[in-house]
């Protein structure tokens, strides 16, 4: 059970990382992505639909219509040669004899077009049989032609009742079987195109549902987590400026106590008055560095237009933070162990600015730790396929480590941890945010590793100076002890 | 400056004659030559016949019989359709001069009174032009008429008389030149 609250913790924090605060806003930019690939969708659909169309038209509807054409010219065939038998007249014959092959030229073009643009079994199996039928007619037509201009008529006659009669039904049959394939095409297709366009208006209905739907959540939710969002800054800030002033009280108080001595006349002896000054002179020391965290804190919050980068060793910005740090380690008793792996390329970045990034971690790191007083601080290259891309500073100790539900908001301006708030351990909830943010003022990451009472591991990584982008050798690692 | 154009015009197509066929230059009139009138033969008057029909060679007398009439079917069994152009054409002229020794006079009073004695089996179909001529014959199997060997197309046959083909030097049938369109 324990374990599934813990993975369920882990989930939670991951998806918090990933979609800090603007998860919602994701959700909506999906919702909508999904709906233009919805809609694109829908606009094939339309396309395929209208493509159905066409091909129903120039497929079918033309050839429906040029099968109509044939009808008309098959019988004006028949027509022309008949009417050569209502006249004696030579001239006039040979006139519709004319008109009747120019015809059967046209009926027999638009069977070889029928058949050279058909491909389908049916229609060239039909389209054959066409053909031939229409071959044997004119054979026949052209026989009562014949007779009709020698004068044979009944010759012409009873040779058209015999055989021209039967072929030519079997012809306009032909014609009737190919005009029933065009129009079981014409419907198959426009079933196609109905189903598509049925297709694409429910699709189309449906998706507009989903994202109405998932928009409205997405909303509700943005807007229900801007004003949470809201309400956990003022509370924030109301618990900041309770705590500054709590920090800011607390030196006071101890220099205002000194100075009523002082001015009491209760302190008579040299050493007592000594004392005194040094009560007052460290006190007024930790208020500077109260007033100092946030101003600066004010100063990252503005950018990085107040930095100043340049090439740096490694080593001189880990020298200046333990440097500016020393007293504190001094006077709490810790040890450093720093290991440091020699040849690193030069980062890019500001020496203060990253100098602190470090001194808040060791300053925390001296804040939450009670028994083990060890401070481990390594820095080693990172590689991508023998290439130095980043330098990795560690900063490790064996404090009090951090809940998982307050890991994913350690790094938030302002926050403190239950633990910290009940263990009365005094802060700003500023250190980690301005670490955080000198951090990636110059491409770097810090991020953090913790198990409550074993301790953390907070590391940076920092972008390696383009021109010392370069292969590095491997050395052993040096160890230096600071101690007490 | 007319006449030159037709002279050149016909040495030109000598001349791509003897190149196509290789040099050598069919014996004019000689057997299975084209039926194209060769220099001098385009006022030949030729028998065109349907080219289904199996008859190659007639006769002027044997013309004579069918054009009048006295014959109505082929020996292949066809009925005949004689065709006959339309008074006045130098064909026509050239027709009842040569094969049937009449006038015109004399030939229509011949129609009217073997029609109506029976001596005359089919009366002709009376056609206006040339061409009407070259299709009637193309359409009707039976069908025997004239053409002047310029207005020939091989949609249909050309007789051989007694023989002789138009493009023959001593052909039977020349249309006047006098009577020539």
């Amino acid at each position: 059970m324990r374990t599934i609250t813990q993975y369920l913790a882990k989930l939670k924090a991951q998806t918090v990382r990933v979609f800090p605060r603007r998860g919602f806003t994701v959700l909506l930019f999906l919702v909508f992505a999904g709906e233009l690939g919805i809609t694109l969708f829908v606009i094939r659909d339309l396309i395929f639909s209208d493509d159905q169309i066409q091909k129903m038209y120039d497929g079918s509807v033309l050839g429906l219509r040029q099968i109509g054409e044939l009808q008309y010219e098959a019988q004006e065939t028949r027509r022309s040669t008949l009417y050569a038998l209502t006249t004696n007249d030579g001239n006039l014959q040979v006139s519709y004899a004319d008109q009747s092959r120019a015809a059967d030229h046209r009926v027999s073009a638009g069977i070889a077009d029928y058949l050279a643009r058909e491909h389908g079994p049916r229609e060239v199996q039909t389209g054959k049989r066409l053909a031939s039928d229409w071959e044997a007619y004119l054979k026949i037509r052209d026989d009562v032609l014949g007779h009709i201009l020698e004068s044979s008529a009944k010759e012409a006659v009873d040779l058209d009742l015999a055989m021209g009669v039967p072929l030519f039904d079997r012809v306009r049959e032909d014609l009737e079987e190919v005009k029933r394939l065009y129009d079981e095409r014409a419907s198959q297709q426009l079933r196609v195109a109905a189903r598509s366009s049925r297709r694409s208006v429910i699709t189309l209905i449906g998706a507009l549902a989903v994202t109405l739907l998932l928009g409205s959540i997405a909303i509700w939710a943005i807007q229900r987590n801007k004003m949470k969002s809201e309400l956990q800054l003022a509370r924030m800030q109301m618990d900041f400026v309770a705590s500054v002033s709590h920090e800011l009280r607390t030196p006071i108080t101890a220099i205002m106590s000194a100075g009523e001595n002082v001015r009491d006349g209760l302190v008579e002896s040299p050493g007592a008055l000594s004392e005194q000054g040094s009560i007052i002179a460290e006190q007024a020391g930790q208020l500077m560095d109260l007033v100092d965290q946030v101003l600066l804190f004010a100063a990252t919050t503005r950018g990085i237009e107040y930095h100043n980068p340049r090439a740096l060793e490694v080593t001189e910005i880990v020298d200046s933070a333990l440097r500016n740090t020393a007293r504190t380690l001094e006077e709490a008793g810790f040890t450093v162990e720093k290991q440091i792996e020699p040849g690193l390329p030069r980062i890019m970045g500001d020496l203060p600015a990253l100098s602190q990034c470090l001194q808040n971690l060791i300053v925390n790191a001296v804040k939450y730790t009670r028994e083990d007083r060890w401070i481990g601080l390594s820095v080693k290259a990172r590689r991508d396929r023998n290439a130095v891309k980043e330098i990795e500073i560690n900063v490790q100790d064996h404090g009090v480590g951090i809940q998982h539900s307050s890991l994913p908001h350690i790094f938030e301006p302002f926050f403190r941890s239950p633990q910290a708030v009940s263990a009365q351990i005094h802060g700003t909830g500023l250190g980690l945010s301005i670490a955080r943010r000198n951090a990636e003022a110059f491409g770097g990451k810090i991020s953090v590793v913790s198990e409550v009472n074993v301790g953390s591991i907070f590391t940076v990584r920092l972008p390696v100076a383009a021109k010392d982008f370069e292969v590095t050798p491997v050395i052993s690692d040096e160890s230096v002890r600071l101690s007490k | 400056m007319k006449s030159l154009r037709r002279v050149v015009t016909r040495v030109c197509f000598a001349a791509s004659l003897l190149i196509l066929q290789g040099g050598r230059i069919p014996a004019i009139g000689a057997a299975g030559s084209s039926p194209q009138p060769a220099p001098g033969s385009e006022n030949s008057l030729a028998i065109v016949v349907n080219r289904s029909n199996p008859v190659e060679n007639v006769t002027v007398r044997e013309l004579r019989k069918i054009f009048l009439g006295q014959r109505s079917q082929w020996a292949h069994g066809r009925r005949i359709a004689v065709v006959m152009m339309e008074p006045g054409r130098p064909e026509r002229v050239t027709m009842l001069r040569e094969v049937f020794h009449m006038s015109e006079a004399t030939y229509q009073d011949y129609l009217l009174k073997g029609l109506f004695t029976g001596d005359v089996f089919l009366s002709p179909k009376i056609l206006a032009s040339p061409s009407v001529v070259r299709k009637f014959v193309l359409n009707a199997p039976g069908a025997i008429g004239y053409l002047r060997a310029s207005d020939v197309d091989n949609t249909i046959k050309v007789l051989k008389i007694d023989g002789r083909v138009p493009e023959d030097k001593d052909y039977a049938l020349q249309v006047d030149a006098r009577l020539a369109d």
